[in-house]
C-alpha cells in the first residue's frame, strides 16, 4: 500500500514556541483570523499539543492517523473512519454522541472533548481546506513536516549526517 | 463434492460486522451468510440509551448503510433464530427445519440482559434495555410514567436512569451493593459520581434489593427488602448480561462464555467465537474473562474474520474498560480498579473535590494494571496502553497521576523500551528524540 502523508515532528528542532497550537486554533475558528478568533466564543481550540518531554526538550503532537486506529474500533456509533487513500482518520461529528470511547483508547491522548458544541469529540483533521496543515505551514523552525513515513526517516537521517559533520 | 457456504456468521452486531468486513478484505467472492435473530439492519445497542434519552433520533442507531449486505455481498438472514449447531456435520439448524452448512462458523451471538427472579417481574412496565424493542417499549410507555425505578447501579442501569431523567421522569435507582458502579469504579470515585448524580436529581439507594413488584396488570409499586414501598409505573432492570451460548453448549468448551484462543477459535476447529459471547485471555487481569464491551467485540470480530479467511492474526487479549458521561461529568476506568490483596499493589491517587478531578492509578511491580479517571479523562488512553504493553513505568511514576501528565512524558520510555511499543506510530513520535541528560 502506498504510504500516506501525515504530520511528523523533529524533536531536535522544537523550541516549544507553540505557534503550531495557535495556527491550529485559528484554522479551526469561524473567522480564521487571529484577532477575530480571539474574540470568538467558544474560543477556538487547538488540536495539536506542545508537550515537554524533559526540561528544554519538547515536541508537538496531534492525531497520528494510526494504521490500525483504536478509536475507530472503539467508536460505538461507527462515526470514525479511515480513508483508504489518504490515510486520514476522521470523526463524523454528525454521528458523534459524546461517549468518549475514542478518548478512552487513544494511545496518544490527543482527542479532546468539545463541551461547547453539543459535546462532540474533536481531533486533528489534517486541515481539509488546505493543501498542507496549518501547523506545519506556521512552524517557524521547520520542526513539523507533512510527508510520508519513508520520506521523513530518509530526511532526518540525511540531516543528521550533515549536522554531525559540523 | 457438496459445496458448503464458506462462512456463516451468527450475529450482526459489533463482532459480526467486523468479521464480515475483515473476511471481505481477503476473500472477495466466497459465500457469507449473516444470521440475526433480530429483524433490524445492523444497529448499535450501546446507543439505545442515547435514543431513549431523546438526545438523538432513531437514525443515530443505524451503524451501517441500508445496502450494507449488498455492498459486502453477504446473504443476510434477519429475524432468524438458530435452533442449534451440529458441530460434527458442520451445519446449523434454523427455524422452519432448514439446515445451513458451513466451512467456517463465527458465533457472535452476543449476550442477553439478565432479569430478576422476583414476584411480579412479568408485569407490564418491567423492562430490560438490550434491544431496540426494549427501548421502543419503554418509549411507548413514557406518556403514562411519572416515576421509574431502576434495578441495578451498573452501567446499563445508570444509563437508563440518566436517559429517563433527561425525559423529565423521576428516577430512583436501587443498588444491591454498597456503591454504584461497583464493577467499574473504586469506592471513592463511585461516591464522587453518586454525589454528582444525586445533585442532578437522580435518587439512589444502595444496599437494597427489590423484593416484589406489585400492580394489577402493570407496575404500580416496587417493594424493597427493607419493607419500603415505592410508587412507580416503570421498572428497568440493569443487572448485567449473560453470554448467549445455548446453541453450542456441550459441543464446544464453555465457561462464562465460549472459550476462544488467541485466534478466536474455539476448541473445535473452524468454529470461532467473538464479542460478548466469547471468553478470552484478559491482559490486565491475567486470567480468562468475558469483557462485554464494544471495543473488544469489534477487535475480536476483526481478528476472527482474518483467521477465518486464512490470514493468521493473533489477538492480543481482552481487557475491561469503560467510559461514561452523566450531566457533563465524564468518568473512565480500566483494568483492576479494586485490587483484592493490597500487598502486591501500589496506588497513585490525586483528588481535587472542588474541581471534581479524580485520578487513581493502580500499579503492580511498577506496571500499570488499572486506573480510574473522573473529569480529566483525556489521557486515559495513554495509561491504558502503558498497561496493555506492560511497560515498566518507574521512570515516570512521579508524574503519572499528575495534572501535567501528557504523552510527552512517555516518549523517553518508548525510546528505552522500544520493543514493547509495537505500533509504528510510537516510533514516528520518538524517532528524533535523544535524551539531553
Amino acid at each position: 500500500m502506498k504510504q500516506s502523508k501525515k504530520i511528523f515532528c523533529d524533536i531536535t528542532k522544537c523550541v516549544a514556541c507553540r505557534t503550531c497550537e495557535l495556527a491550529c486554533a485559528i484554522e479551526h475558528s469561524a473567522t480564521k483570523d487571529l484577532f477575530l478568533a480571539m474574540l470568538e466564543r467558544p474560543r477556538p481550540r487547538a488540536r495539536t499539543f506542545v508537550h515537554f518531554i524533559e526540561r528544554d526538550v519538547s515536541h508537538s503532537i496531534a492525531c497520528q492517523h494510526c494504521e490500525e486506529p483504536p478509536c475507530m474500533e472503539a467508536c460505538m456509533s461507527s462515526c470514525i473512519s479511515k480513508d483508504e487513500k489518504t490515510g486520514k482518520v476522521d470523526i463524523d461529528r454528525s454521528r458523534c454522541v459524546a461517549c468518549w470511547m475514542c478518548i478512552m483508547v487513544c494511545p496518544f491522548g490527543i482527542i479532546s472533548r468539545e463541551a461547547a458544541d453539543k459535546n462532540k469529540a474533536f481531533k486533528c483533521d489534517l486541515c481539509p481546506d488546505r493543501e498542507c496543515p496549518a501547523c506545519v505551514d506556521a512552524c517557524p523552525t521547520k520542526t513539523l513536516s507533512y510527508e510520508t513515513r519513508d520520506d521523513f526517516s530518509r530526511r532526518i537521517k540525511q540531516e543528521k549526517k550533515v549536522y554531525e559533520k559540523k | 463434492m457438496k459445496k458448503n457456504n464458506a462462512y456463516v456468521i451468527i450475529g450482526n452486531s459489533a463482532s459480526g460486522l467486523a468479521a464480515i468486513e475483515s473476511v471481505r478484505r481477503i476473500d472477495k467472492t466466497s459465500n457469507i451468510i449473516n444470521i440475526s435473530k433480530e429483524p433490524h439492519r445492523p444497529y448499535s445497542r450501546c446507543l439505545l440509551s442515547y435514543y431513549l434519552a431523546g438526545q438523538y433520533n432513531k437514525d443515530i442507531l443505524w451503524i451501517r448503510h441500508e445496502d450494507y449486505y449488498k455492498k459486502y455481498n453477504v446473504e443476510g438472514l434477519l429475524n432468524t433464530t438458530v435452533a442449534g449447531v451440529d458441530v460434527k456435520n458442520r451445519a446449523l439448524a434454523i427455524a422452519g427445519n432448514k439446515k445451513i452448512s458451513f466451512d467456517k462458523l463465527l458465533i457472535a451471538t452476543g449476550a442477553s440482559a439478565k432479569s430478576v427472579d422476583i414476584k411480579g417481574a412479568d408485569k407490564r412496565g418491567v423492562f430490560v434495555l438490550r434491544t431496540l424493542e426494549d427501548a421502543q417499549g419503554i418509549l411507548n410507555m413514557l406518556p403514562s410514567v411519572k416515576k421509574a425505578c431502576i434495578l441495578g447501579g451498573g452501567l446499563i442501569g445508570m444509563r437508563a436512569a440518566y436517559a429517563l431523567k433527561k425525559r423529565g421522569i423521576n428516577v430512583h435507582v436501587i443498588v444491591k451493593s454498597s456503591h454504584i458502579f461497583s464493577q467499574m469504579l473504586d469506592a471513592e470515585a463511585a461516591d464522587m459520581m453518586r454525589q454528582h448524580l444525586e445533585t442532578n436529581g437522580i435518587e439512589i439507594s444502595t444496599g437494597l434489593e427489590a423484593k416484589e413488584i406489585l400492580g394489577k396488570d402493570s407496575v404500580e409499586h416496587l417493594v424493597l427488602d427493607d419493607g419500603n414501598r415505592l410508587d412507580c409505573e416503570l421498572i428497568v432492570i440493569g443487572k448485567g448480561v449473560a453470554a448467549n451460548l445455548e446453541i453450542v453448549r456441550g459441543q464446544v468448551k464453555t465457561n462464562m462464555g465460549i472459550l476462544a484462543n488467541e485466534h478466536l477459535e474455539t476448541d473445535n476447529k473452524d468454529i470461532y467465537a467473538a464479542g460478548d459471547v466469547a471468553e478470552t485471555y484478559d491482559i490486565l487481569e491475567g486470567s480468562n474473562n468475558v469483557n462485554q464491551i464494544w471495543p473488544a467485540a469489534i477487535r475480536q470480530g476483526k481478528i476472527a474474520g482474518l483467521n477465518m479467511a486464512g490470514e493468521e492474526a493473533k489477538y492480543e487479549g481482552t481487557y475491561g474498560t469503560n467510559s461514561l458521561d452523566f450531566f457533563d461529568l465524564a468518568v473512565m476506568s480500566f483494568g483492576v480498579v479494586k485490587p483484592k490483596n493490597d500487598v502486591d499493589f501500589e496506588e497513585l491517587i490525586e483528588i481535587d473535590t472542588t474541581r471534581r478531578l479524580y485520578r487513581k492509578i493502580i500499579l503492580r511491580s511498577n506496571r500499570i494494571v488499572g486506573g480510574v479517571l473522573i473529569n480529566d479523562v483525556e489521557r486515559h488512553g495513554i495509561l491504558l496502553h502503558l498497561a496493555l504493553h506492560k511497560i515498566d513505568i518507574s521512570d515516570i511514576k512521579y508524574i503519572l497521576a499528575d495534572e501535567y501528565f501528557d504523552f510527552g512524558k512517555v516518549v523517553p520510555l518508548i525510546k528505552r523500551q522500544a520493543k514493547s511499543f509495537a505500533r509504528p506510530e510510537y516510533n514516528d513520535t520518538c524517532a528524533t528524540y535523544s535524551p539531553l541528560y
